[in-house]
This record gives C-alpha cells, structure tokens and sequence, in this order.
C-alpha cells in the first residue's frame, strides 16, 4: 500500500497538472489555508493541513503531495508558499493557483517542515481527496487509506463513490473502507453489525488491528460479534504464519546457498579451503558499487539495470582474481588441505583491508532499483520483492551451474579430475587448466552471490566475514561434492531456523542451528549427500 | 622412573628452551622492580604484561601443536578451551571483587546487578574459592574435549570436516556467551578485577609473579608435551598423523589416543586462558571468535608445527609483530598479517624452526659423516 | 645439535630483547603535547571508529594552528586497538606508559571502554569517551561526553508519547543483544511502565550483532503494531545490523506514519551506506545533527570536508562528542597551566565548550556533560530534519533514577566528595569509588 503511493505520486502529478483549472472562490480559500503552513509550530501547520484538505480545492491534493515529497518552500522575502516547476529547473509556482511565482535560488526559499504527524494528517487528506479520481488505483490506494484511517467523516463521499463505482475490486475496498469509517463513527449497532460481516472474511494484519479497536470501544453485541471474527481471523492468521515461515526459510535457505554455492565447488571439487570465499562475495558487492556509482554520475537513466549490468562484471572480477589466487598461492599446495585454509586465511585479511584502504572503512551505498523494491501481497504473504528474486536468481545460478558440470565438457573434464588426477591428466585433460578454471568459476559465482547480498545487507570491507562460517556449514552439511547436497543443506538450514526464531529468539535459533549440525556430522561424517566410492577417499 | 623419563624425553635444545624460560621468569621480574624507571634496562609495566601475554599465547599455541603437529588434528577451535579456561579464572576474579563492586552487593557481579538478576546463578557456586576455580580451569575445557572429541573421533571425523566443526564449536559458544541471559556478562564479559588471592592484581609484585607463573607454566606445558610425544604413546600418535586407517589395522585404539591428547591439550590451553585473564584484565566473547583460533593455528605454522619449540615462538613472534604493526602501522597490520601467512605456508611449510633446523642439518650433514643426526618425529608429514 | 638449539634460543632472546627494548627506550620529548588517540581502524568497529580517528587529526591540527597548548604543539599519537578488546588495554596501557599522553581519546563499544577502564585508574590518566552509552558507570579518570540516557532514551520516548510525536502507546524495544541496549531497555521499561505503559503493550527483542535477516523480527513487529493502538519501535539496534534492518522495514511497507522507528544508533554515518527513501519520517535521537542551524556547525562541516578531501562525508554525534571534549580538555589545560591528570580532572568540572547546536555545554562534577537534546526525522538525503529539541540543556546522569540498583546513587568528583557511586540512603561512598 505504501509502495503503491511512491508508484503513483509522479502519475498523480501529471494527472493534476493537465485538469488544472483553478477556480478564484476557492483558491482563495486555499491561499488562506497554505497561510498556516509558514507557522513556526507543527500543530499550527498540522491545522493548516486539515484546512487545505477542507477547502476540497482541485489543487489541494497536488499542493499536499508536494508536502510530503518535501517540495513546498516559502519564500524567504515575501512568505509565499511555492513548489517547483516541473517543466522548468529553478524555476517555482504559487502553491495557491500554479502560477509562475518567478525564478528562486535555493538560499532564498526556506522548505515548509513536516513530521510524521502531518505526514498521517496528508495522507488521510490524500485519501478523501483522491476517492473521485479519474484512475483506478488511485480510487484503490484512497479506499485502502481510508481503511486504515478510519476516517468516518470521509462517510458521506464514500457512499457516493460506492454508488459510482464500476470496478469491482475497487467497490470491494470501498464497501471495506465504509464499514471500517462507520465502525468508528457512532453509528447504529446493526449498521456495526453489517459492518463487521463486510470486514470479517479477508484476514488480515490491518482488519484485525480494526477489529481490537472494535472490541475495546464498543461493548454488547458489537464487541461480540467483532470478538468472534478476531478468533476466526486469528485461526486463518496462524495457517499464513506457518506459511510465511517456510517462504521466510527459503528466502534465507537461498541466500545461504547462494554464499555456499561456490565454495561447494572450490571446496567440494577441488577440496579447497577457500577461507577467501566471504571475500569474493564482498568484492562482488563492491563491483555492485562501483558500477551504481558509475552509473549514477554518469547515466543515470539506466539505473535500473545496473544490477544486470553488475552481475557480468561481478562474474568476471572474482573470477580473475580466484584464477589469480590458484595460480599465485594454491597451485603449490594441492593435497595439502589445511594448509590452502591458512594461506587463504591471509589472502582473506589481505582483500579485506585491500577494500577498507580503497573504499574507506565505511558502509557503502548500493540501491535497490525499482523493480526490487517494495512487497508482493499473496494473501497474507508478504514477499518483498527483493526476496523473491534473490531466490529466483539463485535457482537461476544452481541450475545453470548444474547444467555446466553435467552437460558441457568443461564440467565432464573438472568432475573426471575430481575423481582421479593421474588418470584424467593421462587421458589428456590439461589438470592444471582445469584446476584453474574450476577455481574461477567458484570465485565467480561468489562474485555474483556478492551482487545479489549487496540488496540485502551492508557493503564495508566485513561482509564477507558474516557469510564464510555459514557457507562451510552448508557445504558440510549437504555432503561436499554434491551440488545437490548443497541445495538441500542450504534449504534446510534456512528453514530451521525461521521456525525455530519464533520461539528461541534469533541467537538461539542460530546456536541450536550449530548445535544440529556438529551432531549431524557425527552421525554422518561426510554429510547428507556424502559421495560413494573411490572418489570420495581422494 | 619419572625422573629418568624426563632426562629421556628432552633434548638439548630442551635445556636451552626451558633455561631460556627460566631466565626471563627470573630477569624480567627482577629488571622491572629492582631497576629504577629511569635505567636504560628497566622494564617498564606495561611490558611486563605484554610479554605475559605472549606466553599465555605461546602456551595457547603448544596444545595446538600437540594436537595438530604430533596428532594431525587441525582443531580450529581452540580458542573456545583457551576462553572456557579463562572464563573459570574470570568467574574467581569476579567472586573475588565482593562488595567493592559500583552497586556495592556482596554477593552478585555488578553486571548481574543490573540486569536485576535477584540471586547468585548456580553454575556461578563454588567459584569463590581458589581451588575450586583452578580444577575448573582445567575441567571445563577438559571435559567439553572429552565429550567434543569422544563423539567426534568415534565417528571417525577427520581431517577438514574436523576442523570444520572445531570451529563450528567455538562459534557457537561465541553466540552463546554473548547472550546476556547466559550469565557471564554477555559482550562485555568479565572485568574490572580487583584482586587475586587477596594481591591487587594492579600492583607491580603481582604483574611480575603473574608473569613468571606464566613462564613456568610455558616451560611445564613443554616439558608434559615432551613427555608425552616422546612415550610410547607419543609414537602411536605419530603413526596416526601418518597414516591413521594404517595404524588402526595393526591393532591401536585410535580414537582412544587421539581423545587422550585431545583432552590434555584443552586442558593446557585452559590453563593458558586463566594466566592470560588476570594479566590483560578482561575476558569476553571475543575471545571465543573462530578468528582467533586460526590466529593462533597461524602462530603454530609460521613458527614450525611439530617442533613445540617452535609454536612458542610462533605464537610470541607474531603477537609481537601485532603488538608493533597496530602501534607503528596500523594501517598495514592486516597486510602484513596477511603476507606473513601466505608466505610461510608457499615459502617455509616448515615453519621457521622447521627451516631452520632443516639449514643446520645441511650444515651438518656437509660438516660430518652424513647419516649421524636425524630429526625424528619431527616435523609433521606431507 | 647444541649449536641448533642456541640459533633457536637467540631467536627466542632476540624477540624478548627486541620487546624489552622498545619499552624501555623511551624518549621522552619534552616539546610537544601527545594525544592518545584509541580508535580501532580495522575489525569490525572500524566502520564507525575510523571517523572518529580523522576528527582528532583534524582537532589536533587546528589546535596547533592556533598555537597549541602551553605553548608546545600538540602531538596525536594513533594507535590501532583492531577491534580487539583486550588489545584495547594493551593500547592503553602502551599510550600512557610508553607513550606517555597527556589524555587518551577513543573506545566506542562498551566492553571496550569497560576493557579500558581499569588501566586509566591504574595509571591516572584521563579518556574522553565519546559514544552514547548505557551509563551506570562514574570513573575519575573517565569523562563522558556521548550521552548518557536520560540524554537520549527518555527524551525520544517522551516525544513519542507527545501528541506532536504521535501519542504512542504500545512500544516495541528492539536491540542488539549487548550491555547498552539491555540497559537502556531496561531503563525504558520501568520508564513506560512509570507512565502507564501496560506489560502486554511492551515486546522486548534481542538480536545477535551483525544479524542480518531481519524477515521474521519486521513481520512480528507488524504484528505486534496492528493491535489497534499507535506502536513505534525503540531501536537500539548496533551499527551493522541497521541496514538489513531498514532494508527490510522499506521493503514491508512499514511506513513511519504507520509505525516510527526512533534509534540509537543511527546517525549520518550509518544513513550513508543506505538508500533512504522508504526510510523518510523515521526518527533518530540524538544531541547533534549534520542539519542543524548554527553557524559553529557550518563551519566545522566544512572544515570536516575540507580536511578529509570530500565532499560527501558527512558528521554525526560522536563526532561532535570529540569536539566538545577535545575544547573542554585544552580549556581545562590552559586553565590548569599543566597537563597533569589530577590537575587537569578538577579543572575540567565547570569548563564550558561550545556545542555544534550553537549552545554551550558544560563539564559536570560527574564527569558528563550537558546536552540538548534533538529528535531527527530521516530525509531522502541520509539527513535528519530536526523535528523537536529540548528547551533547555540536560544534564547526562551516571546513574539512572529508573533503575532498582541505582536510582539511590550519584556521582560528584569534586573534592572533598570525590566519588563516583555515592549512596544518598546510606550517606557512604559504595564500592571502591576509584
């Protein structure tokens, strides 16, 4: 709901601008309101709020969305009340009529303040003023306002909306919002009583906060009747909370896998302590940066690509440098696992100070861009929208990976070396090029799990260090050397953990994770998917 | 009998080792006190500290070579015994603050104080006694090695899965004693020690004694090691580093003798823990982070696993470099750390002592009759 | 082999004397000032400690512009404590024994302060510390310039309960699982409940550090916000785990207006790494803000700028902390006439230094300073917008009135009382009081 209103500010924008015609009785009115505005105290301007929404001036909604965007300013010499011209930079209109005000140089307007409370106040204004509108989401996202508002004066127009209204999902959020204003109001009880059975079947967070509302302002056959759509409500509310655990699990299962996927193959494949893997992740974040930094100052229209624009640079610099690094260091040290963890414990400490001294110490910033912002409302799941394609991305990346080790000779050529060095060297496999590739096509899709992180968490020089103990837990977990195995150990993890947060708190939940897996090994040495035969000794 | 085993069992470089030992237990005392501070050879307090912290690390680093460089166990988890050993000193030291604690109870640490816990947690018991703190030193860890190391080595867990989980142990008791509700003062653990045995822990006499305590522990932890790697038992272990499956044919217990020397080296670094507590005056969390346990794996490696001697000098060697590198450079201290690993595992897989006594074998063998000296069981295999 | 053994025992002597050596080859340089500076610039405090490190340069060097102290320059001495707690004692003890400072500024996390600590009363000798912080803590040889809570907590949570502030009614204190969010959530509850703040209308949360999925929390705190009565969450969440966090609450359409968040922990430094568009109308408390209207500000935003090369780095409290600690520090200085701890510390009680809001803040016999206080809305810029500040100055109190163990306590380092933990039921100096 929230995100729908940022999805249509700049259409309400437009729409307002080509049915301008203000008329003089009311815009006075209107420059009378936006007077109070230039108080000093937010109640004073809080009240100017309710007027402007009271002179139900065609320019009232423009002018208050323009308050919330923080686009209203007063002119420092003369106090009127102006927003800028959409047409022409530096240049600003009357607030009162969209008249040209003239050009202002920013020291010489002052920004009209506004806090939350304002904020709620716009909003609530927002939705009585825009029920009429001419655009169907615009009547929706005022109907849900109003449900949430409960404003029970805004009664009146919403019957008359109700009888106007074509569109049927757009009725239903009305007939919704109207029974949610008259329960607040203090209309007759069998009106509330209507009003409950129109709330009741859609369960919901916000109907049932309505609904406690109910119960503790209301009393007899009301309050009943609301108490037992709570308890029904609450029933349905628990059956979506055990579903959004499973999609909170695999949202965090994916990442996990994600962060894991590589080092199954370095570590898995080639048995390779990569305890620079984090790092690869945090590089691929970085590249992430770069790129939206770029992208930002120079061309900043294709914002929203830089993630696709990033995940092939991403690729492509971890990989190097994860072809470098078997080159350089663990070429020398093959069979001689321990020791690759220490050395690549160093190179670790290396790239990660690497990074503090060229980016600084600090978090970095790295956008969302649009299509990854904001929630997908399935029933009662909420599933943002940067989770969803954080999983999907990775399904993209297991079966891709899985695709390239079963199909293609590259991957043929890694798994004969992985079983059996000599003989794949004796049948004219280049070994060493093998190892190499392997190796950079682990740091690779670090690099890319480090692009799609770079969404969810910080970018500073620690990022990788959060992600390596849990990668290594997945990897052992599911059995190293099987891709399957990761997949499974990764989904699994994260699911365990979503349910058991709920009752152990989140550090708990972490520990008792831990706890399993160290146990889990004893039983099963070599994981859940443990590779049979000769292979598996090597 | 025993006599004759420890005339045995060390070497000259033994001698040398523990002389060395003993002398600094005896001359840095004796430089800071007697010294004025004016004197050019006086050691100042801060150093005295300092280079007891070294030789908790070093003692730290001993149990790991015992276990990685005579055993073949990688443990990247021994910092949780080294924590849990110091944890059990802390909790004496906390018993031991009584009412001069800010809220001034008798009975509960301040940091229970304030979390308004109404009583004394009953795994907190007993800990105002010396003894009793002291057996917990060197049980908690011992007997979470037991249990960790009974389960782990009967199931045959080895190699990198091994190390794997070590550090999945000390992560996890890292999580757990973070949390507040725990009892042992979450993130900020345990601090603000007054006393030790009724001496301020903050006076000179104390530091110094504290310090050679933890010489003469490095040179016992040296000596037991010594002991044990040059028994009988201490060739089975060998024998399980070099070929494990091979030596569980011929007939030995495996398991049996790597628990053994699993739980003798928690022990040793419990011990470490509890000297290092009251001479830096702090224990948390932190110290349970897998970061440092690689750290002192590290240590082991730069200065020669299998030699003892060397995972001394290791540990000292590059706490030192810490010590200089965040003084003078901080900026560099990681790249430094960094290059220092990688280039010891591409460029010395010895060790520096491995290197070393490598050099003067081939010195050696030049000089004399080849074949005369050889480096048994030292050195870890390939 | 016994000549293999000496080469490894030189080695072993080599290091010892090489150790030995440093420290006792102090020179002492009588011509400059030396100012510890304790601030980790790697690990996982390096994120926000970093800063701090750079606004001591910048301090120091302005001060020498103008001409030192005494008539001697003054000399930052930087040291790397990593992160690393312990490490933090040992930096301590070398910048006071080795060193030889005159004061120490640095520590952000508790534990490292509380790591600290016994060294600076060990050795006299005096840290500005400059981070908002749990209190329950007076030390004679610690000057507290963060805030204390009752200069932030209970401030943010009053104007929450304002009717400017949205009359709040249901609270959800959410905190990384440390001694400061447990305190000051503490701290909170016995405050709501002072104010008539129902159990049930409470739900308390703990976080481990750096938690990053943030799925289940933010849906419970939806949850909990949609029992019909207006809910705002109180965050004491550390510095890392903010992002995630946020990320989050944008990402489930949590609204400010529906439910505010006010933070801790957050400020301008934190926004940076963070796009802040859903973000707008959250809130933060704090005693400085980057935006706010003071010409003192102004100058030393440029300033700031100007001497980190640029233009995006922004300030935040603790900075403003360094600030008015570094002034209070050299006024007490050239009031004393000498850098001696003892000295120094009972000249400090009563300096005043100008503040960053364009007031004055004055040293108080506790060791805290006075402050205002300021409630920030974020903005799309990682800016706050002052939304309410407190009429006048607060004075940090060491020991909250709302805590059992404390409420009876207070702190007055003048002499002849000169404690830290005075008991006024029973009219004794508690504890050690050093």
């Amino acid at each position: 709901m929230y995100c729908l209103r940022f999805l249509l500010i700049p259409l309400l924008c437009a729409l307002i601008f080509t049915s301008n015609t203000s008329q003089p009785a009311q815009a006075a009115d209107l420059e009378t309101a936006l007077s109070g505005l230039a108080e000093k105290s937010f109640k004073a301007r809080l009240k100017a709020v309710d007027d402007i929404a009271a002179t139900q001036d065609e320019r009232a909604a423009e002018v208050l969305d323009a308050l919330v965007k923080r686009q209203l300013f007063i002119t420092k010499a003369d106090g009127h009340i102006v927003l800028p011209d959409p047409a022409q930079e530096g240049s600003y209109l009357f607030a009162f009529n969209g008249e040209t005000a003239g050009d202002f140089s920013k020291s010489a307007l002052k920004r009209v303040k506004i806090n939350n409370r304002m904020r709620s106040a716009v909003r609530k204004a927002l939705g009585t003023l825009t029920l009429g509108s001419a655009d169907r989401n615009r009547r929706l996202a005022a109907a849900r306002s109003i449900f949430n508002t409960r404003d029970s004066s805004a009664l009146e127009l919403l019957d008359g909306a109700i009888a106007k209204e074509t569109d049927s999902r757009v009725k239903r959020e009305m007939e919704r919002a109207r029974a949610a204003a008259l329960l607040a109001s203090d209309a007759e009880e069998s009106d509330k009583l209507a009003a409950i059975d129109v709330i009741a079947p859609k369960a919901n967070q916000d109907a049932l906060a309505l609904l406690t509302q109910v119960v503790s302002n209301d009393s007899g056959a009301v309050a009943e009747r609301a108490e037992r759509a709570i308890a029904e409500m609450q029933s349905a509310l628990a059956l979506w909370a055990t579903a959004q655990n499973v999609v909170y699990g695999i949202s965090l299962g994916s990442v996990l896998l994600l962060a894991a996927i590589g080092l199954a193959i370095t570590f898995g494949v080639m048995g390779v302590i990569n305890m620079a893997h984090g790092e690869m992740v945090m590089i691929g974040a970085y590249v992430t940066f770069v790129v939206q930094d770029v992208i930002r100052t120079s061309m900043p229209d294709l914002f929203d690509w830089s993630l696709l624009i990033a995940l092939p640079l991403a690729f492509g610099v971890t990989a190097l440098i994860g072809i470098a690094m078997e080159r350089g260091i663990i070429r020398f040290l093959y069979g001689r696992p321990l020791e690759t963890l220490l050395a690549t414990w160093g190179v670790s400490l290396i790239l990660q100070q690497a990074v503090r001294s060229i980016f600084g110490p600090n978090n970095r910033l790295v956008g969302n861009p649009s299509w990854m912002s904001g929630s997908l409302e399935l029933g009662q799941l909420t599933l943002t929208y940067n989770r969803i394609c954080i999983i999907a991305f990775t399904l993209v990346v297991f079966a891709a990976l899985f695709v390239a080790m079963r199909k293609t000779s590259f991957g043929l050529q890694m798994r004969a070396v992985v079983q059996n060095r000599q003989m794949s060297a004796a049948m004219g496999i280049r070994t060493k090029w093998v190892d190499a590739l392997t190796f950079g096509l682990g740091s690779g899709i670090a690099g890319l799990a480090g692009v799609a992180i770079s969404q969810i968490d910080n970018v500073g020089p620690n990022l990788g260090q959060s992600y390596i103990i849990d990668s290594f837990m997945v990897v052992v977990f599911g059995g190293v050397g099987n891709l399957w195995g990761t997949l499974v150990g990764a989904m699994t993890l994260g699911v365990a953990n979503k349910f058991l947060e709920p009752y152990s708190g989140a550090v708990l939940a972490k520990i008792l994770v831990l706890v399993f897996i160290i146990l889990f090994i004893q039983k099963r040495p070599k994981g859940l998917f443990a590779l049979k035969g000769r292979g598996a000794e090597a | 009998m025993i006599t004759g085993m420890l005339l045995r069992s060390l070497d000259k470089g033994s001698y040398w080792f523990l002389g060395l030992l003993g002398l600094i237990a005896l001359l840095v005392p004796a430089l800071h006190l007697l010294l004025p501070p004016e004197s050019a050879l006086h050691v100042p307090g801060y150093a005295v500290a300092l280079m007891g912290k070294y030789l908790c690390y070093g003692l730290l680093a001993l149990s790991v070579d015992l276990v990685w460089g005579y055993c073949g166990i990688l443990s990247l988890g021994h910092g949780a015994f080294f924590a849990l050993g110091g944890y059990a000193m802390g909790m004496y030291l906390m018993r031991q603050i009584g009412d001069r604690g800010v809220y001034a109870n008798p009975e509960l640490p301040d940091f229970m104080v304030f979390l308004n816990w109404s009583e004394l947690p009953w795994y907190w018991y007993g800990f105002d006694s010396f003894g009793f703190a002291l057996a917990m030193v060197v049980l908690a860890p011992g007997i979470l090695a037991f249990v960790f190391g009974w389960l782990a080595f009967r199931s045959r867990v080895t190699g990198v899965y091994l190390s794997i989980i070590t550090q999945a142990l000390t992560y996890a008791l890292m999580l757990a004693f973070f949390r507040n509700e725990m009892g042992f003062g979450g993130n900020n653990g345990l601090t603000d020690f007054k006393d030790i045995l009724g001496f301020s822990l903050q006076s000179d006499t104390t530091r110094t004694v504290l310090f050679s305590a933890s010489a003469v522990a490095v040179g016992l932890g040296y000596v037991l090691c010594r002991l044990i790697t040059r028994s009988r038992a201490g060739m089975v272990l060998a024998a399980i580093r070099d070929a494990e499956s091979r030596t569980r044919f011929l007939g030995y217990r495996v398991e049996h003798y790597k628990l053994m020397v699993f739980v003798v080296s928690a022990c040793l670094a419990g011990i470490a823990g509890a000297l290092y507590v009251p001479q830096v005056g702090i224990i948390n969390p932190g110290e349970f982070a897998p970061a440092n346990s690689i750290e002192i794996v590290i240590a082991v490696a730069v200065g020669g696993r299998g030699t003892l001697i060397g995972a001394v000098l290791g540990a000292v060697l590059i706490s030192y470099a810490k010590t200089w590198f965040t003084g003078e450079l901080p900026e560099f201290w990681l790249f430094a750390l960094g290059g220092l690993f990688v280039a010891v595992t591409l460029f010395l897989p010895k060790g520096i002592a491995g290197f070393l006594i490598a050099r003067w074998q081939g010195f050696k063998d030049r000089k004399s009759a080849p074949g005369t000296a050889t480096v048994a069981n030292e050195g870890p295999a390939q | 082999m016994s000549k293999l053994n000496f080469l490894r025992k030189g080695i072993g002597a080599a290091v010892v004397s090489a150790a030995l050596l440093s420290g006792s080859a102090v020179v002492s340089a009588e011509e400059t000032i030396k100012v510890g500076v304790l601030h980790s610039l790697s690990g996982t405090m390096a994120i926000s400690e970093t800063t701090l490190k750079d606004v001591m340069l910048m301090l120091v060097e302005q001060q020498n512009a103008k001409g030192g102290l005494l008539g001697k320059k003054l000399e930052a001495v930087v040291v790397d404590p990593a992160s690393d707690w312990p490490l933090f004692a040992e930096k301590a003890r070398e910048l006071i024994e080795k060193e030889k400072v005159a004061a120490v500024f640095g520590a952000w996390t508790s534990v490292s302060r509380k790591s600290v600590l016994p060294v600076f009363e060990e050795l006299n000798s005096l840290l500005f510390y400059p981070v908002q912080y749990e209190g329950e803590e007076s030390s004679k040889n610690v000057f507290y310039t963060g805030a204390a809570p009752n200069q932030q907590a209970i401030p943010a949570v009053d104007y929450l309960m304002s009717e400017e502030g949205g009359e709040v009614k249901r609270w959800v204190l959410a905190g990384t699982d440390y001694v400061y969010p447990r305190t000051t959530n503490k701290i909170l509850e016995s405050y709501l409940k002072s104010k008539g703040v129902a159990d049930e209308d409470i739900m308390i949360n703990y976080t481990p550090f750096g938690h990053s999925d943030w799925q289940t929390i933010v849906s419970d705190i939806k949850k909990f916000g949609s029992a019909g009565k207006k809910t705002a969450v109180v965050s004491t969440i550390n510095g890392d785990a903010n992002v995630p966090f946020y990320k989050e609450l944008g990402n489930q359409g949590i609204a400010a207006e529906d439910i505010p968040v006010v933070a801790f922990s957050v400020g301008e430094e934190e926004l940076a790494g963070l796009d802040t568009t859903p973000l707008v109308g959250h809130l933060a408390a704090w005693n400085y803000f980057q935006s706010v209207e003071a010409e003192i500000n102004e100058s030393f935003v440029e300033e700031w700028k100007a001497f980190i090369g640029d233009e995006k780095r922004v300030t935040n409290d603790p900075m403003e902390a360094h600030f008015i600690g570094f002034n209070m520090w050299a006024a007490a200085v050239e009031k004393a006439g000498t850098t001696d701890p003892d000295a120094v510390g009972d000249a400090i009680i009563g300096v005043t230094a100008p503040n960053l809001s364009g007031g004055y803040s004055a040293m108080m016999p506790n060791h805290h300073i006075t402050k205002p206080v300021l409630i920030g809305e974020i903005q799309e810029d990682g800016q706050f917008e002052i939304v309410w500040e407190t009429p006048g100055m607060v004075v940090g109190d060491a020991w909250s009135d709302y805590l059992a163990g404390s409420a009876d306590l207070i702190s007055d380092w003048r002499k002849p009382l000169a404690c830290g933990n005075f008991n006024t039921k029973t009219g004794k100096c508690g504890g050690s009081g050093s």
